[in-house]
């Protein structure tokens, strides 16, 4: 629905700032969802990273939508939105909700995974027509991108860390990007259903893990 | 409730998340998490023969499928013995864990896990159950990194790996889909059998992705990581049973016998040179089960020229080998009141607790596979068909019995050292040597008369219509 009211108002616009914008409201969800896996993977801010892993799930509202009716298309940002709450939850329960400090200069730790996530991501972008042609044919180059995109950063954040806050939002990035590609080769409800299943414990190994590491530290 | 599918895999998922919340009453959770899957394995058993069954007059009728969103799963009477296994393996784990300190989520979640396990085996499209793995590692973790330690390197790296194998599996079935009808195309079935072969490795932890094996041991309870692991590892190879069986182009694939039987041999090798090198006990059981994943991928590659029933001919002894070792870890843990049983805590073992002892080495003896023991019988075949052809496999397996042979004689020598004097030692219960001795006579007797361990799996794999020959 969002998408057809944007894409409305865009038809009221002169003929080539409508193929533009067209263009730009088609790929902006999806590196607005890159960013946001990029941003959990560079920062280590409890609280920014909640909100990144939010506007990762949101932004998947859109592309989604071009491949699935609504209530299915639903399904997964708002699976991902319910972890990301049970996250917000238990921290704020052990008292790791802090002030988001955005201009804190980045430690060379941040920038190299910066720099690692971003030129993957550019790879991936050269490479997707022929891996399109090779193995996805069915598959739309903007919905590759999102979902190999998320795949790959995902990947990237399980293998450089093991903080078990960001080992879930590893393992939910990466599912999520294969979900996202999954939904687009074959749709079943029993998949959705225990992939459903699968990211709500996720959710609930995190906080566990977020609470054992807190009870912890306090014993030392 | 006279659904195959809901008695043996919806109730005791009910009643697994039912005893969670009687976990603070320890001994009724684990009487009742005992008795369970007895029941369950007994009457899986029972209906083996035909879902009809007349007891006392009473006809007591069972249907074989169960529709769950849009799809249907079925459970035959001739898969019930596959139930009856695994939940006998949960019976047998979960009759003594009260003698040890395994935390209050280990009877639960023990029912819980077996009866997913079973699910693994039955979804349809079977493909799906790669999801249900990937749950089991979910739920397995309040037991592999229990409540007041943080969270360690093993567990993180066992959930990384267990999550990466999921999406290898499900792509590999949408990508060779329309196989049957196209034949020819063998780029396709190459991608697709290397997609099985990469994220069955993921999942069993196969040379050269096993690094978080030896680390879980060593973080976990041996009652608990012996336990997730022997599920693990038999519903996995009952998993890849059900893909030779299902798909025609993995099945009948130009040298999949070939790589199985290198893969099965690199475990192997690399689990004997590893051993030689360890000095810590709780490693050690990490890299057996390495050995052990091998020897079960070498099974699956004589099955290509063997009987199926090879398989099944190993299963129960691996079990009950890994049973007491399990035990015989975690007797040794509370006797020395330590979690990693490195080799120094070991000097003298034999003359501060000679019961305990005599068991660690038949133990060892008997799941490497040694004369005499339960699980020689079933290694002698594989190695007889598998490393008959090929030199560098039969130096390979070689090795890795030497490096096995190493590691034991190096363990004998550190415990039959003079005890060093350190103040007073827990005593050993005389009540102790009732158990060992009963496990050592079922080691020897299923070393002496195979079919003792290998009669009740008869028939266990005739669902693998493909496979039999």
């Amino acid at each position: 629905m969002v998408g057809s009211i944007l894409a409305g108002a865009v038809n009221y616009l002169p003929f080539g700032w409508g193929l533009l914008m067209d263009d730009i409201l088609h790929f902006l969800p999806i590196y607005l969802a890159l960013a946001a896996a990029i941003l959990n993977l560079v920062r280590r801010q409890w609280t920014l990273n909640l909100i990144s892993l939010a506007v990762l799930f949101i932004s998947m509202i859109p592309p989604l939508l071009r491949i699935l009716p609504t209530p299915l298309a639903l399904i997964l940002p708002f699976t991902g939105l319910m972890v990301t709450l049970i996250l917000y939850l238990t921290l704020l329960n052990v008292g790791g909700i802090e002030r988001i400090h955005l201009f804190r200069r980045p430690t060379s730790g941040e920038i190299f995974r910066a720099l690692v996530g971003i030129f993957l991501i550019t790879i991936l972008r050269v490479f997707l027509p022929i891996i399109q042609q090779a193995i996805f044919p069915q598959v739309s180059l903007s919905h590759l991108l999102l979902s190999l995109g998320l795949v790959l950063v995902g990947l990237l954040q399980l293998g450089t860390i093991q903080e078990p806050f960001y080992l879930t939002i590893g393992i939910l990035t990466f599912l999520s990007g294969f979900q996202i590609l999954i939904s687009a080769l074959e749709f079943s409800y029993l998949l959705e259903a225990l992939f459903v299943a699968v990211n709500l414990l996720l959710a609930i190994v995190g906080a566990f893990f977020i609470v054992k590491n807190e009870e912890s530290k306090q014993h030392e | 409730m006279n659904n195959t599918v809901l008695i043996w895999i919806a109730l005791p998922l009910l009643l697994g998340l039912a005893l969670v919340t009687i976990q603070r009453f320890r001994r009724l959770s684990t009487i009742l998490a005992t008795i369970i899957p007895l029941l369950l394995a007994g009457s899986a058993l029972l209906f083996s023969g035909g879902l009809n069954l007349q007891i006392i007059g009473r006809v007591f009728t069972l249907s074989d499928s169960f529709q769950v969103f849009g799809r249907t799963i079925q459970i035959t009477a001739d898969q019930l013995r596959i139930l009856a296994l695994l939940y006998f393996l949960c019976f047998l784990w979960n009759l003594i864990s009260g003698m040890f300190d395994v935390g209050r989520w280990f009877n639960s979640l023990s029912l819980v896990i077996t009866a997913l396990w079973g699910a693994v085996q039955f979804i349809s499209p079977f493909l799906y159950s790669a999801v249900v793995i990937e749950l089991i590692a979910l739920i397995s973790t309040p037991l592999l990194s229990p409540r007041g330690t943080p969270a360690r390197n093993g567990v993180i790296r066992f959930l990384s790996m267990q999550t990466l194998a999921l999406p290898l599996i499900l792509l590999s079935g949408w990508m060779v889909s329309g196989i049957e009808t196209s034949p020819s195309a063998e780029s396709l079935v190459l991608r697709g059998s290397l997609l099985v072969i990469a994220g069955f490795s993921l999942w069993a932890g196969i040379f050269p992705v096993h690094s978080w094996l030896p680390m879980l041991t060593e973080e976990t309870h041996p009652w608990i990581i012996t336990f997730l692991q022997t599920i693990m590892q038999i519903g996995l190879a009952l998993f890849f049973l059900a893909f030779l069986n299902h798909f025609a182009w993995l099945r009948n694939l130009d040298g999949l016998t070939q790589v199985l039987k290198w893969i099965g041999s690199l475990c192997v090798v690399s689990a004997g040179v590893m051993l030689v090198f360890q000095r810590k006990l709780s490693r050690v059981l990490g890299y057996i089960y390495l050995a052990g994943t091998g020897y079960i991928v070498l099974a699956m590659a004589s099955t290509q020229q063997g009987p199926l029933e090879l398989i099944s001919l190993m299963l129960l002894p691996l079990t009950f080998s890994y049973w007491s070792l399990g035990f015989t870890f975690s007797a040794l843990r509370q006797a020395l009141d330590s979690e990693i049983l490195d080799y120094d805590e070991l000097v003298g073992l034999v003359w501060r607790y000679p019961r305990i002892s005599i068991l660690l080495v038949a133990s060892l003896l008997n799941s490497f596979g040694m004369p005499l023991f339960s699980l020689f019988p079933s290694r002698r075949i594989i190695l007889g068909i598998v490393a008959t052809e090929s030199l560098p496999i039969r130096l390979f397996i070689s090795v890795g019995i030497l490096g096995m042979v190493l590691m034991l004689l190096r363990l004998l020598s550190v415990i039959l050292q003079p005890p060093p004097d350190v103040g007073q030692d827990k005593v050993e219960s005389p009540l102790l040597v009732l158990p060992v001795a009963l496990i050592l006579l079922l080691m020897l007797v299923g070393g002496l008369f195979p079919q003792f361990f290998s009669a009740p799996l008869n028939g266990l794999l005739v669902s693998f219509q493909n496979l039999l020959k």
